[in-house]
C-alpha cells in the first residue's frame, strides 16, 4: 500500500497507482476541502501543494505524489489562520465558496516565494483558477492584503531578531 | 402585462396563486426530517431550546440557530435570513448561527408555498416573515424576563442579546431567560400579523455589512457541499451520458470490459419515468475512480432518437419560421394596435436579436447521494427546488413523494442549474439496484453536455417612430424553448392576454418594460423543436437576460436613427405615465445615477472607445430591482472588444447587507459580461459540442474589467440582487461597441468576428 505524506502525517492508502491524487484525498482520506471541478486541469478547484508547488490534484497520479510532501487546504495552517485565510475573511471573498480552497492554495504557492507581487504577477499566477461566482476582484484584494500582512509580520520578525 | 405577479406591496398576496404542493409530506407523518449543512459543533443542542418560530431556536447558551429554507448557493441568503431575524429579535450578531432546512413543508417559502430558490425573490419574500419571527421571539423573551425580574415588560430594553431594565439596572441575557424555562409564549398566525415591526429608522442590524456566517467555513475546507457527503457503506456512481442531449435510448450495454475493473459492481441503465433523462447509464463501483474507469469501459449502443440530426442552425431556422407565422404563440403584452401605428409611422425599424445556448457550469459538478432506509428515501444534494426535486426522486424510485427526505447542503454554485432534479434519478436508481447508498458525481463533460441550458433565443423587434421622433409602436416576438413549462407545474405558467392558453412568462419577462409606448405587442412563441432537443432551464436572470438584450439594443438603434442621445431617449420614455408610474421614475433615477457615476458624455473618448448605456427592470415587472449600466469599451481594429469599466447602479429599496449586495451585483454584472462576450454553446448532431472549460470559457481573472457598483437604498421594500445586474450588461456593451466603432452586433455572444463584420457593413 502506497504511503502518502499529507499535511505532515504519513498515511497509507489503498488505491491503484494511477488513481488521481484528488480522489485519494477526497474519498479515502475523506479530506473534502479539496474540490473536483473539471478533471482536466482547466479550473484549479483541486489545487494542492506538492513539495510547496501548486499542482492540480486531478492531474497528479497517486504514484507521482508518493514520497512528496502534500499540503491541502486542511493543512495550510493548523488553525485555518494562514494570512490568506484571514484575508479571505476580511475581504469577504467567497460566495458559493466551492473554488476557494483551490484559489487559496494557488495563491499560497505564490506568496510563499514572493510576498510583494505586482497585480500583473497575481493575475498571471491565478488565471488558471476559475471562479464561477466571479469573485476575482476580491480574490485580488485578499491576496494583496495577505501579502502586505506577511511583509509586515516578516519585517517585525526581522526587527525582533535584530534586537 | 405580466399578470401572474402584480405589485408585491404591501402583503405580497398576489403571488399566492403560485403556491402549490408537489410531493409535500402528509401532515403529522414523522419522516425524520433533519437540518443539515451546518457545522454541528456550532449548532445549538436540542434539549431545552426555546423555539419561538419554525425558523429559529435559541439554546440555553444563548446561541440563536436560524434554519434557512432557501438554497444557499453563494448569495449568503442563510446569513441574510439570520440578519433579518436578529434585527427584530435583538440578538448580537456573534450569537447567530445558521443551518439549512430539510424539505419538511414547514420550511416552505411563506409566499411561494414551496421550497424553491430563484427569481431573486428570497429576501423580498421572506423579509416580513423573518422580521415577525424575530419580533415574536423578542416579545416572548421580554415577557419572560419581565416576570422573572418582577417589572413591567414595557419598561424593558432589548439589545445585543440582553434584556435590561434601566430603572432598576437589572438585566438578563437571552441565555438566562432560555435557561429559566419561562419563555413559552406561542404565536398564532394572527398574533404574528398583529406585531408592530420596527420602522427603518430603528434598524441597528439591517443595513449593516456584518460578516457572512458561511464564509469562515469556506476558507478552511470545512463547508460541506453535496459532493462531500460520506455515508457508511456508500459506493459511487459514474455516469455515461449519450452523445445526444435528449431523446436517445440505450439499445445495449456490454459490460464485459467493465467487469475487469477492480471494484466494479454493476452497470445500471436508467428507467426514467419522470422523463428528466434519456439514455443514461450509471457504472457503480466501490470508489469513484473505479466507477469512472468502469464507465469508460462500458460499450453502449444507442438509438439516437428524433433529435439526433439537429443543430443550433436548425433551431434558429425553426425559430424564424415560427416567428413568420401570423398565428404563432400567445400574447404577453397587447396594448393598443402596433400594426395600425406602423402604417402611420414616419419611420419603422426592424431587427432580429439572437442569443446562443448557454451552460450554467457551476464549479461543483452535479451530484446526489441516495440512501434507502426502511420506507424512507434520503437524498443528500445541494438543490434549489427541494419540493419538486423530492418528487422527481420519488418518481425515479417509484414511491410516494411523502417518503422522500431531502438533506440540503451548501451549493457549489447554483445559478438556476440546481432547480433541476436530473441528478436525483441516477443516484436513486443506482442505490435501488445495488442496495447500498450511492453517490453519483457527474464528470464536467456530463455536466456540460447534459445541462438544462439557457435556451437559444430568436427575437424580432419592430419599432415605429412618429414625425417628432417619438416611439409610438413596438412589436416584439420572442421565440425560445419554454424552460418553466417543462416543470409541469401549472401555477408557474401565466394566462396569455389573448386567452389562447397559458404561456411561460419566464421566456418573456422584461419585455413588459416601464417605457411608455402606446402601441405595444409582445408574443411568446414556443420553439417546440428547441424545447425537445435542448431541454432548457433557468439560468441566472432567465428571460430578462435575452429580452433586455433585444429591447435595450433596439432603443439604442431608435436613438441613433432619430438623432437622439440614447440615454436621453430612455429618460424621455421613462415618463412614468399610466401603468408605469412609480417604476419608471425609479428606473430613470437609477439610469441618471449610473450616468453620473460613469461620467457619461462628459469627456471625449479616444478613437475606438465608447460608452453605452442600458437600463432594466429585472427580474419581473412586479419584482424589479431598478438597474442601469454604463459600459466603457475599447474595440480593436480586429473587432476584439475589451471592457474597460462597467458602472452599475441598482435601486434595491432596502439593503440588508450592503457588502453582500455589492458582491452579488458585481458577480451578476460579470456574469452578464461573460455571457455577452465569452460564453457560447452549440448543438450539433443533437449534442452539445462544448464539454469542458477549454471549449466553454467563462470569464477569467485576466479578463476582469474595473467594476463600480452603486447601490441605491431609498427606503422602499427590499428587492433582489442576485440576478438583475446580469441582464443590463450585454446591451450596455453592445451599445458601447456601436458608439466606439459604429458596429451594431445583434447576436450574443459578441465576437470579434461579428464586430469586424459589422464594422465593414
Amino acid at each position: 500500500m502506497p504511503n502518502l505524506n499529507i499535511n505532515g502525517r504519513n498515511m497509507s492508502v489503498e488505491a491503484a497507482s494511477d488513481t488521481p491524487l484528488l480522489w485519494v484525498i477526497r474519498e479515502q482520506l475523506q479530506m473534502t476541502g479539496t474540490k473536483f471541478g473539471c478533471g482536466a486541469g482547466l479550473c484549479g478547484a483541486c489545487t494542492v501543494h506538492l513539495n510547496g508547488e501548486a499542482v492540480r490534484s486531478c492531474q497528479t497520479s497517486l504514484a507521482d505524489a508518493v514520497g512528496k510532501k502534500i499540503t491541502t487546504i486542511e493543512g495550510l495552517s493548523a488553525k485555518g489562520e494562514h494570512p490568506l485565510q484571514k484575508a479571505w475573511v476580511a475581504e469577504q471573498v467567497p460566495q458559493c465558496g466551492y473554488c476557494q480552497s483551490g484559489q487559496i492554495m494557488q495563491a499560497a504557492a505564490l506568496l510563499s516565494k514572493n510576498t510583494n507581487p505586482t497585480k500583473e504577477e497575481v493575475v498571471a499566477h491565478m488565471d488558471g483558477n476559475l471562479c464561477r461566482c466571479m469573485t476575482y476582484s476580491r480574490i485580488q484584494k485578499a491576496i494583496m492584503r495577505a501579502a502586505s500582512d506577511m511583509r509586515t509580520a516578516s519585517a517585525t520578525g526581522s526587527e525582533r531578531r535584530a534586537t | 402585462m405580466n399578470k401572474h405577479v402584480t405589485n408585491l406591496a404591501p402583503e405580497t398576496t398576489d403571488l399566492s396563486r403560485r403556491s402549490f404542493l408537489v410531493g409535500t409530506a402528509a401532515t403529522g407523518l414523522v419522516l425524520g426530517y433533519a437540518a443539515s449543512g451546518v457545522d454541528h459543533a456550532l449548532a445549538a443542542p436540542a434539549p431545552a431550546n426555546f423555539e419561538p418560530s419554525v425558523w429559529y431556536s435559541i439554546a440555553p447558551d444563548g446561541l440563536v440557530t436560524v434554519t434557512c429554507g432557501k438554497a444557499d448557493m453563494g448569495q449568503h441568503v442563510a446569513s441574510t435570513m439570520a440578519q433579518i431575524v436578529a434585527e427584530e429579535l435583538g440578538a448580537s450578531w456573534k450569537d447567530m448561527r445558521v443551518q439549512l432546512a430539510s424539505n419538511d413543508p414547514k420550511f416552505n417559502d411563506p409566499v411561494l408555498g414551496a421550497q424553491i430558490t430563484g427569481g431573486s425573490w428570497s429576501t423580498m419574500m421572506n423579509f416580513d416573515a423573518m422580521s415577525r419571527a424575530g419580533a415574536a421571539g423578542r416579545i416572548a423573551l421580554t415577557e419572560a424576563a419581565a416576570a422573572s425580574m418582577g417589572v413591567p415588560a414595557s419598561e424593558l430594553v432589548v439589545r445585543a442579546s440582553t434584556i435590561s431594565h434601566p430603572k432598576s439596572k437589572k438585566s438578563m441575557s437571552f441565555a438566562d431567560v432560555v435557561k429559566s424555562g419561562k419563555a413559552t409564549k406561542t404565536f398564532t398566525a394572527d398574533d404574528l400579523k398583529a406585531i408592530k415591526l420596527k420602522s427603518p429608522d430603528q434598524y441597528t442590524m439591517i443595513g449593516v455589512s456584518v460578516p457572512q456566517l458561511d464564509i469562515p467555513l469556506k476558507v478552511n475546507g470545512t463547508a460541506k457541499y453535496g459532493i462531500d457527503v460520506m455515508l457508511p457503506g456508500m459506493v459511487y456512481g459514474a455516469l455515461v451520458t449519450p452523445p445526444i442531449r435528449y431523446g436517445a435510448t440505450v439499445k445495449s450495454v456490454d459490460d464485459s470490459a467493465a467487469k475487469k475493473v477492480p471494484g466494479f459492481i454493476k452497470a445500471v441503465t436508467l428507467d426514467d419515468k419522470t422523463t428528466t433523462t434519456t439514455g443514461w447509464v450509471v457504472a457503480v463501483a466501490n470508489t469513484y475512480a473505479q466507477a469512472k474507469k468502469a464507465a469508460e469501459a462500458l460499450k453502449i449502443s444507442y438509438d439516437g432518437g428524433p433529435n439526433a440530426k439537429l443543430s443550433s442552425d436548425a433551431l434558429f431556422a425553426e425559430a424564424k419560421r415560427l416567428q413568420g407565422l401570423s398565428d404563432s404563440g400567445e400574447f404577453f403584452v397587447k396594448d393598443g394596435d402596433p400594426n395600425a401605428a406602423f402604417g402611420a409611422a414616419a419611420k419603422v425599424l426592424e431587427a432580429e436579436y439572437t442569443t446562443n445556448i448557454n451552460i450554467h457550469a457551476p464549479m461543483e459538478p452535479m451530484n446526489a447521494t441516495a440512501e434507502f432506509k426502511g420506507d424512507i428515501l434520503h437524498i443528500y444534494s445541494g438543490n434549489q427546488f427541494a419540493t419538486r426535486s423530492g418528487a422527481i426522486a420519488a418518481g425515479a424510485a417509484g414511491i410516494d413523494p411523502k417518503f422522500v427526505v431531502m438533506h440540503q447542503m451548501w451549493l457549489g454554485g447554483g445559478f438556476g442549474r440546481r432547480l433541476d432534479a436530473d441528478m436525483m434519478v441516477p443516484a436513486v436508481q443506482a442505490a435501488k439496484a445495488v442496495g447500498k447508498p450511492v453517490k453519483v458525481i457527474y464528470t464536467r463533460e456530463n455536466d456540460m453536455t447534459m445541462d438544462f441550458s439557457r435556451p437559444l433565443t430568436y427575437q424580432k423587434v419592430k419599432a415605429g417612430v412618429d414625425g417628432d421622433g417619438k416611439l409610438v409602436a413596438l412589436s416584439h416576438d420572442v421565440v425560445s424553448a419554454w424552460p418553466t413549462q417543462r416543470w409541469g407545474i401549472p401555477d408557474f405558467l401565466s394566462p396569455s392576454v389573448d386567452k389562447k392558453g397559458p404561456l411561460d412568462a419566464f421566456t418573456v419577462n422584461g419585455s413588459d418594460f416601464f417605457y411608455t409606448v402606446p402601441n405595444h405587442y409582445v408574443r411568446a412563441i414556443k420553439n417546440e423543436m428547441a424545447h425537445n432537443a435542448t431541454p432548457s432551464g433557468q439560468l441566472r436572470s432567465v428571460a430578462p437576460g435575452w429580452t433586455f438584450w433585444a429591447v435595450e439594443s433596439m432603443v439604442d438603434e431608435i436613438a441613433h436613427a432619430t438623432g437622439k442621445d440614447p440615454a436621453q431617449l430612455r429618460v424621455e420614455l421613462l415618463d412614468g405615465k399610466g401603468k408605469n408610474d412609480g417604476g419608471a421614475q425609479r428606473l430613470r433615477n437609477t439610469l441618471l445615477a449610473a450616468m453620473g457615476l460613469a461620467g457619461y458624455g462628459t469627456k471625449k473618448l479616444p478613437k475606438g472607445e465608447g460608452m453605452g448605456v442600458a437600463c432594466v427592470s429585472s427580474q419581473e415587472r412586479a419584482t424589479a430591482s431598478w438597474t442601469a449600466c454604463v459600459a466603457h469599451v475599447a474595440v480593436a481594429p480586429s473587432g476584439e472588444v475589451t471592457v474597460k469599466k462597467l458602472t452599475v447602479a441598482t435601486d434595491v429599496g432596502t439593503q440588508v447587507n450592503p457588502d453582500g449586495i455589492r458582491a452579488q451585483v458585481e458577480g451578476a454584472a460579470l456574469w452578464g459580461m461573460s455571457l455577452a462576450l465569452f460564453e457560447k454553446a452549440t448543438l450539433k448532431d443533437g449534442g452539445i459540442e462544448q464539454t469542458n472549460f477549454d471549449s466553454y470559457t467563462p470569464l477569467r481573472m485576466s479578463q476582469l474589467p474595473e467594476v463600480a457598483v452603486n447601490v441605491i437604498a431609498n427606503g422602499e421594500k427590499a428587492t433582489g440582487v442576485g440576478e438583475p445586474a446580469v441582464t443590463v450588461v450585454a446591451p450596455a456593451i453592445g451599445n458601447a461597441v456601436f458608439n466606439a466603432v459604429g458596429a451594431r452586433v445583434r447576436g450574443l455572444p459578441i465576437t470579434a468576428e461579428a464586430v469586424k463584420a459589422a464594422m465593414k457593413a
